[in-house]
């Protein structure tokens, strides 16, 4: 890397000890103080070396001897030492490093770590930083985290513009999405143009859709874990953004320096102020926007203890006023709120601890007003989660392992008010559950190619009271006085058992072969029947009937490095069956609905696919392209005659190009080229005409026209491709203030990309039209970021 | 009203820049054949006690026309509870014949081809009836009952001067009382000077509704748009039973297929050996003048 330098530091070492021969130490950012997860710690003699946790530690078992250590990290200068161990002696080594700018270097890099994707266990992972994010052409000049990762291969976006995303066929309850170790059930601003994260307080950004380590489970298809940043501890850093439909603003900075920092940031849309010349008179009356911040406090007691605390809360705000009564009003709320508390401990040079404590809440309401008389309908989930991790690190065996809890409560509707004489307190049933884990996972080296991560995770999920199951007779209405369980009584049980194995065997020095094998348990499901997330779809908890959702994955792959690490390619195969997959019938009525168990469909799923990326690291054009060649179906006994279907997000082919090239050191653009097979619908196959009657103005007929669908999925859209280009002009960098320009054009050659197809008889032309509505045509739009 | 808002939501977010939209050709195979029924009975209008056939159609089909189905053998019979069973007398049924062939009847409904009536045919309230029907070698056959009437017990209004429009806004409200059991109901409107005589889908608004949160005592209706002054309204507040309800609830939904954010609604038959409903309709029945 032509910006990197050698810094050598020499550390001799004279003192004999005869048993302990291990370097150690943290690994900080020069100008924030925060830690740096992930970073590369490479022993270039021995051609082994490691990666530090997520506190930024790191340690390695070493002979006595003189060895160059080369410390890397995306967007900061390498950095090489030579250190001395003699005679056994501990080394500890508090490191600094610096970032480069990273507006102009390396904005597209995917990894950073020299050889890490080939020498590493881990497989079917990606990390992003927000500045990678920031990089990529956006829409309305808004970058967004879960925007970015759809262009990485096996992830699929949901849709056009959409933050919807899909994991080597899952569904979207089927990633779990967590911001600081807390769960976002709703990850979505604005119906899913927008994701929950600002980029702004975002730190770094990591995906597992495979291989999943035994300390993460509960979803069967993704992690997709986002870091916060943490709070410069020495000093203060102001960013911010204006962009077409929303500004962000986020200050950090030291509390005590060196020790302790805090970051808030926070984010408010004006989309309706901007939308309001472009709306009906009527549509005025009504009302959109969101708002989110972030906060963030560290405080590092010793060099052995650190706390952490990471708060966030957004909300998005709805509101309508008939346009024919202004006594109807109908307002909507809902967002996600979340506090997590971390606190870190080192016991001694071989054995550290995570203990996490988590509170996050999902929640929505309606309120209903007509006149004197209205009403409030609400619904929500909310978890308190603790678990306890240690890591221990041990010559050849590097070992997690731990325990976890949560309690989960869930809402799924509340209705209060007054509507004429009839006072409104009616509730369905809340249901409350607890969620158990315990792991222990275990990496080690078999000779000197051969690494093996194999662990065990045990979980165990138990419904309990207080609740009364209702029964219903067979048209759905409620008789007797149904079944009443007391408070902690258990309902059902889940245990089970999650083996998970990974390996790597390395060919040569830049080759490598991968394999991995897990299995995961998922007891929460979110009951939806449309392929966006809308905020009324709720979470509902594996039941009685609702058995929990299992997943196998089996993965190969093949990892080969080039020209000193400058091109890194992989190729990975996988294949996952499913099992208890969740469907609605048809039609199903989720709202408010006192049996939505009736409403469900159960039935299983296969995916099986191979994913190609090719990533150029260095130089001035960086970039990747990936493509995924993909099958998944879904199978149901109650759906489609009890035949195989297309999942609604299988696309046979799926390509991704993104590249960046930096023409000088003012001006750098970004090219995004995506193309991917188009979704399998539903498209009706026959209607009927129903409700015969007559114009009473015209005298003409007057019917009703009903859809009818005998297939599911069977009708592919048209294949979906677009090209989005940016500049971005960076106007001023000095050591105090920082701007720049993001000049984006997303759909730069005007393809209509399908949204939706509906249909319309035309009664005088004897025809039914079919109509594909696209959305977004050529767009430019424009942000200003900076920083000081 | 989850679509309202969402149609509402995308065009606040991308308003301007959405409404895109060119026709396409699609090619769809041949749908499943079926036979379509649509049956009314209720205890207080004859004229609105018929039988619809009609067969559905490929999809692309050019001919948009109503497709009713003749020759069909279509019998009405009241039935009587004995204990947990309900036996159904033949020597009572009767036999409802094609609109357009009973002499003395001159309906409108006849240019639908496929709409069975029988002016003798005077239903009940809480009386089951078995619908038969023998057509195209098919069997179909459904039960109702016509449930308790809910009456209709206060109708009341405010005017308010319309500025834009230049004339006055009157809004209707009424109200009745809701038992403490779970009824099902169905609205319709038709707003005219004569009652309806001429096909449930002459109306203006139909609407479904339960009591599932609203529930025992008085209950007060308002409609949300407003009426002319000096406009005749005719107010049908219809009790249905529970698989009515189940059946109009998805028929409401189906309207309303396509959209990114819906799936498609198969609406639920209350019928066998076809697709439909056989609706019994307990109708309370207000006419107002609206000054």
């Amino acid at each position: 890397m032509k910006s990197s330098f050698i810094f050598l530091i020499l550390f001799i070492v004279f003192f004999a000890d005869t048993h302990a021969q291990q370097i150690s130490g943290t690994i900080k950012d020069s100008t924030t103080g925060e830690s740096l997860i992930g970073a590369t710690i490479k022993v270039v003699e021995l051609n082994t070396g490691t990666t530090t946790n997520e506190n930024g530690q790191f340690k390695l078992k070493i002979a006595d001897g003189t060895y160059t250590l080369t410390i890397s990290y995306l967007g900061y200068l390498n950095k090489q030492i030579k250190v001395v161990v003699v005679n056994g002696k501990n080394v500890n080594l508090p490191l600094v490093l610096s970032p480069t700018v990273i507006e102009k270097k390396e904005a597209l890099i995917i990894g950073n770590r020299n050889d890490k994707n080939v020498t590493s266990t881990e497989m079917s992972r990606v990390e992003l930083t927000a500045e990678q994010v920031k990089g990529l052409p956006v829409i309305f000049g808004e970058p967004d985290v879960l925007k970015a990762i759809t262009l990485l291969p096996g992830i699929k976006s949901g849709g056009e513009g959409g933050t919807g995303f899909y994991v080597r066929g899952g569904g979207p309850d089927q990633n779990l999405v967590l911001m600081d170790d807390a769960v976002i059930y709703n990850p979505s601003h604005l119906l899913g143009f927008l994701s929950v994260f600002n980029t702004d307080a975002v730190k770094n950004i990591e995906v597992i859709k495979g291989g999943m380590p035994a300390n993460y489970g509960g979803r069967l298809s993704s992690i997709l874990n986002v870091n916060l940043k943490e709070g410069n501890d020495k000093k203060f850093v102001t960013n911010g953004g204006v962009g077409l439909i929303s500004s962000r603003l986020s200050v950090e900075g030291p509390i005590k320096k060196g020790k302790s920092g805090f970051m808030i940031a926070g984010r408010r849309t004006y989309i309706d102020a901007i939308a309001r010349p472009f709306l009906t008179t009527e549509q005025r009356a009504n009302g959109y926007y969101f708002y989110d911040f972030n906060a963030k406090f560290h405080y590092q007691f010793s060099d052995k203890d650190k706390i952490v605390i990471s708060a966030y809360y957004g909300r998005d705000i709805f509101s309508f006023r008939s346009p024919t009564n202004n006594l109807v009003r109908f307002n909507v709320g809902w967002g996600n709120a979340a506090v997590s508390a971390k606190w870190f401990h080192q016991y001694n040079k071989k054995l550290f601890s995570n203990t996490v404590a988590v509170y996050n809440r999902y929640d929505l309401n309606n309120k209903f007003e007509f006149g004197s008389n209205g009403f409030v309908l609400s619904s929500g989930l909310q978890d308190w989660n603790l678990k306890h991790d240690f890591i221990y690190l041990s010559g050849n065996h590097n070992m997690k392992f731990g325990a976890s809890y949560i309690w989960h409560t869930f809402t799924p509707g509340i209705a209060t008010g007054q509507v004429g004489t009839i006072v409104i307190n009616e509730a369905i049933n809340k249901q409350y559950a607890h969620e158990a884990a315990i792991y222990f996972l275990d990496e080690f080296k078999l000779g000197s190619r051969l690494t093996v991560n194999a662990g065990l995770r045990g979980v165990l999920f138990t419904q309990v009271g207080p609740f009364t199951e209702k029964i219903f007779d067979d048209q759905d209405l409620v008789i007797g006085d149904g079944k009443t369980y007391k408070s902690g009584e258990p309902i059902v049980t889940y245990p089970g058992i999650e083996p998970r194995l990974a390996a790597t065997y390395l060919l040569n020095s830049t080759t490598s072969l991968k394999a991995s094998f897990n299995r995961v348990y998922q007891f929460l499901h979110l009951a939806t029947t449309s392929g966006a997330q809308f905020p009324a779809d709720l979470w509902v908890p594996s039941s009685q009937r609702v058995k929990p959702q299992l997943a196998y994955q089996y993965a190969v792959g093949v990892y080969k490095n080039f020209n000193k690490n400058e091109y890194e390619t992989s190729i990975e195969a996988y294949y996952k069956p499913m099992f208890n997959q969740i469907e609605f019938k048809p039609g199903a009525n989720l709202f408010f609905n006192q049996n939505l168990e009736n409403e469900m469909v159960f039935g299983e799923g296969l995916s099986y696919g191979i994913e190609f990326f090719a990533k150029k690291k260095f130089g001035r054009l960086t970039g990747w392209i990936g493509y995924t060649w993909s099958r998944t179906t879904r199978q149901f006994d109650e759906l489609n005659n009890g035949r195989p279907f297309f999942f609604r997000y299988d696309r046979t082919h799926d390509i991704s190009i993104v590249a960046t090239y930096q023409i000088n050191n003012k001006w750098t653009v970004n090219g995004v080229f995506v193309y991917g097979t188009g979704n399998a619908t539903t498209l009706p196959t026959a209607r009927y005409t129903y409700q015969p009657g007559f114009d009473l103005i015209t005298g003409e007929p007057k019917i009703t026209f009903i859809d009818l669908y005998d297939r599911i999925n069977d009708y592919r859209l048209p294949a979906y491709h677009r090209l989005d280009v940016s500049f971005t002009y960076v106007a001023k960098q000095t050591e105090k203030f920082e701007s720049s320009w993001n000049f984006s054009i997303y759909n730069l050659y005007n393809r209509a990309n399908p949204y939706f197809i509906y249909f319309v008889p035309d009664l005088e032309a004897q025809r039914v039209r079919a109509y594909m509505v696209y959305l977004f045509p050529i767009l430019p739009s424009v942000a200003w970021n900076f920083k000081f | 009203m989850r679509t309202t808002i969402v149609n509402i939501i995308l065009v606040i977010v991308v308003a301007g820049l959405v409404s895109c939209e060119k026709e396409i050709t699609v090619n769809l195979p041949p749908g499943k054949k079926s036979i379509v029924v649509e049956a009314s009975i209720n205890q207080q209008f004859p004229n609105l006690n018929y039988v619809y056939i009609s067969r559905t159609l490929d999809y692309f089909n050019p001919d948009l026309s109503f497709n009713g189905v003749k020759d069909a053998l279509v019998f009405i019979t009241p039935g009587e509870i004995q204990g947990r069973d309900t036996i159904w007398n033949v020597s009572n049924r009767i036999q409802l014949f094609d609109i357009s062939e009973i002499p003395g009847v001159d309906s409108l409904l006849a240019g639908f081809n496929g709409v069975y009536f029988n002016p003798l045919l005077l239903p009940q309230i809480g009386v089951p009836y078995k619908l038969e029907i023998t057509v195209e070698n098919s069997f179909i056959s459904g039960v109702t009952t016509i449930p308790n009437v809910v009456e209709i017990d206060t109708v009341f209004w405010r005017t308010e001067f319309d500025e834009q429009e230049g004339d006055t806004d009157v809004f209707l409200t009424f109200e009745f009382v809701d038992g403490p059991e779970q009824n099902n109901y169905r609205l319709i409107v038709h707003n005219s000077q004569n009652p309806l005589m001429v096909g449930w889908g002459t109306a203006n608004t139909f609407r479904e509704f339960d009591d599932a949160i609203l529930n025992n005592g008085r209950r007060p209706y308002s409609f949300f748009s407003p009426f002319n002054y000096s406009d005749t309204v005719n107010i049908y507040l219809n009790s249905i039973g529970r698989r009515e309800y189940l059946f109009w609830d998805s028929f409401d939904d189906a309207k309303d297929n396509g959209g990114p954010f819906s799936t498609p609604v198969m609406v639920k038959s209350n019928i066998t050996g076809a697709i439909g409903s056989f609706t019994g309709y307990g109708v309370s029945y207000r006419r107002v003048i609206l000054r």
